[in-house]
């Protein structure tokens, strides 16, 4: 009873919480001390998706970048994960693994600035990638070389011994089987581009402008309504993903600390 | 393939990703101490220690380290207790099947740390809803009368983010956590052996879970000691977090502050990796002297 009243209320206030920046995004003028906004008006929308305002351009490119971050960091983390997970340093290697998670995303950005200017990939989306990268690619190693555990090497073994050659292993049993956290590592570390702001600011230098710093511009300039609608624009897709994949989620969420 | 022969191709591929990672940092770590001590960049001006006495002899380096590490503290500790006290009540029940409340944390998942500011300050803030709420029942008459965590020098708008972003993560962590460690059956045993409910918390859900989530939990705190985008928008302008304080002295118009940037920067990533490898060599060597008895 008592969990079911929690839930109840934990629902309401995060589906309170969306509601609040709709209609922040609606309001026509919300001064203090009104409850609720004194009229409603689409102009915050309009303005946002105007493409003279560049949102839409930030959003593509927010899109692209995540994209290009999670598939280049998930294909490489599962093919090198599995070389960390059996290496017999496996505690230390994935203990240095986690260091771009202890040192700000700020320290990261400031100390690779220098490399980025002298490639001249400061200033670049192309920039903000790789310094993603370094980041999300940490991050599907943690997760997948959790995928690497004794029965799936007993797999392995299994379907070599039936005569698998390397490719036919790769696709007809290690593929199939870690699909699930694939999916999963390919939602997070899409996340974590598509969240980033700290090395978007640093490495892009103001020049790369994608939807968290539309945002954070918004905000800066005061507008919170112009903020909240770019904000449920952010929301959206990790939302949709989420809702999507819950169940698939579920089932490997920490495994990145079994190991 | 030989044994041997796959040992080596595993250890490239294991070579390969811890350097992807850590070649980049070292790089910059290397780089950072040499642009403070002026030796490379454009500001060098030979071997010096100026930046470095500059930043250590700073009184604001110290405050701006502690605010970061007490906020940092602070958010963990809170999202620890608030998200134990959910797991109790949501999934301690659970045996070796899915709770059926484990789906409602991830939607907060999907928040990112900038929008869960602009929550904050749009509820929080003095003119935000909060606010409106208790002049509607006449509690206060102006904004300024509100008690508004957002903007406190405190940080207490910041903690209180962190605290909302954060605790989700550390629920399903524990969850995932509890039905590895078959938390149930442990607990189960207890009960069966006489221990009363919150003896079994305190002597074995309680132990098992925070040994379990360990190094989770130090890469948390140093994730929330360094953050950004949540002091950003919600911090007070004094004193700043450490990701704060150094942005502003990298991205400010005079670069003659650059130098300084890159030596809090090397201090503060210093400490951090220091605090993490501790944290995971305890570990180890206590998991080593527990395989050995």
């Amino acid at each position: 009873m008592m969990r079911r009243a929690l839930v109840t209320a934990l629902t309401m206030l995060g589906l309170g919480c969306i509601a609040l920046l709709a209609l922040l995004s609606v309001a026509r003028r919300w001064p203090w001390p009104a409850v609720v906004p004194v009229g409603l008006q689409v102009r915050q929308w309009r303005e946002v998706l105007d493409p003279a305002s560049g949102v839409g351009g930030a959003a593509l490119r927010s899109s692209i970048m995540a994209v290009t971050v999670a598939a280049l960091a998930t294909l490489g983390g599962f093919v090198t994960s599995r070389g960390v997970a059996r290496h017999p340093q496996r505690h230390r290697l994935l203990m240095m693994l986690n260091l771009p998670f202890a040192v700000s995303p700020v320290v990261l950005g400031v100390s690779l600035s220098y490399f980025f200017l002298r490639f001249d990939l400061a200033g670049h989306a192309a920039g903000v990638v790789i310094a993603q990268f370094i980041v999300a690619y940490a991050y599907a190693v943690i997760l997948l070389s959790g995928f690497w555990n004794p029965e799936v090497a007993a797999l392995i073994e299994l379907a070599v011994t039936f005569g698998a050659d390397r490719v036919q292993v790769w696709r007809r049993v290690l593929l199939p089987l870690a699909r699930p956290l694939l999916v999963l590592c390919l939602l997070q570390t899409f996340l974590i581009s598509w969240f980033d702001y700290a090395l978007t600011l640093v490495v892009g230098a103001g020049r790369v402008s994608t939807l968290t710093t539309a945002l954070y511009q918004y905000f800066g300039s005061g507008d919170l309504r112009l903020a909240a609608t770019c904000a449920l624009l952010l929301l959206a897709p990790p939302l949709a993903a989420i809702a999507l994949h819950q169940r698939l989620a579920s089932a490997a969420v920490a495994a990145q600390w079994e190991a | 393939m030989s044994s041997t022969a796959e040992h080596r191709a595993s250890d490239r591929w294991a070579v390969l990703a811890v350097g992807l990672v850590a070649a980049p940092l070292a790089a910059g770590l290397v780089f950072m101490v040499l642009y403070s001590l002026g030796v490379v960049g454009m500001l060098a001006d030979g071997f010096t220690l100026l930046h470095w006495a500059r930043v250590l002899g700073d009184a604001r380096t110290w405050i701006t380290l502690g605010f970061s590490v007490w906020v940092g503290a602070a958010s963990m500790a809170a999202s620890l207790g608030l998200a134990l006290a959910l797991h109790a009540a949501f999934g301690a029940g659970a045996r070796e099947r899915e709770s059926e409340s484990v789906g409602l944390w991830y939607a907060p998942l999907a928040v990112p740390p900038l929008v869960a500011a602009l929550f904050s300050v749009t509820v929080l803030g003095s003119a935000g809803l909060l606010s409106r709420l208790a002049h509607a029942f006449g509690w206060i008459a102006s904004p300024r009368e509100f008690p508004s965590p957002v903007y406190s020098r405190s940080g207490a708008g910041i903690v209180i983010t962190h605290v909302a972003l954060v605790t989700p993560f550390l629920v399903l962590l524990f969850e995932r956590l509890a039905r590895n460690e078959r938390l149930a059956c442990l607990a189960e045993t207890a009960r069966t052996l006489g221990a009363t409910a919150a003896q079994t918390w305190m002597r074995v859900r309680l132990p098992v879970l925070m040994r379990a989530a360990t190094p989770a939990l130090c890469v948390y705190f140093l994730a929330l000691t360094g953050a950004l985008e949540v002091p950003l928008l919600v911090g007070a302008q004094y004193p700043p977090m450490i990701s704060v304080a150094i942005e502003r002295r990298f991205s400010q118009f005079d670069i003659s502050t650059r130098p300084e940037a890159y030596a809090l920067a090397t201090l503060y990533a210093v400490l951090s990796a220091a605090v993490l490898l501790s944290v995971f060599s305890v570990r180890r060597k206590r998991e080593r002297r527990e395989r050995g008895a």
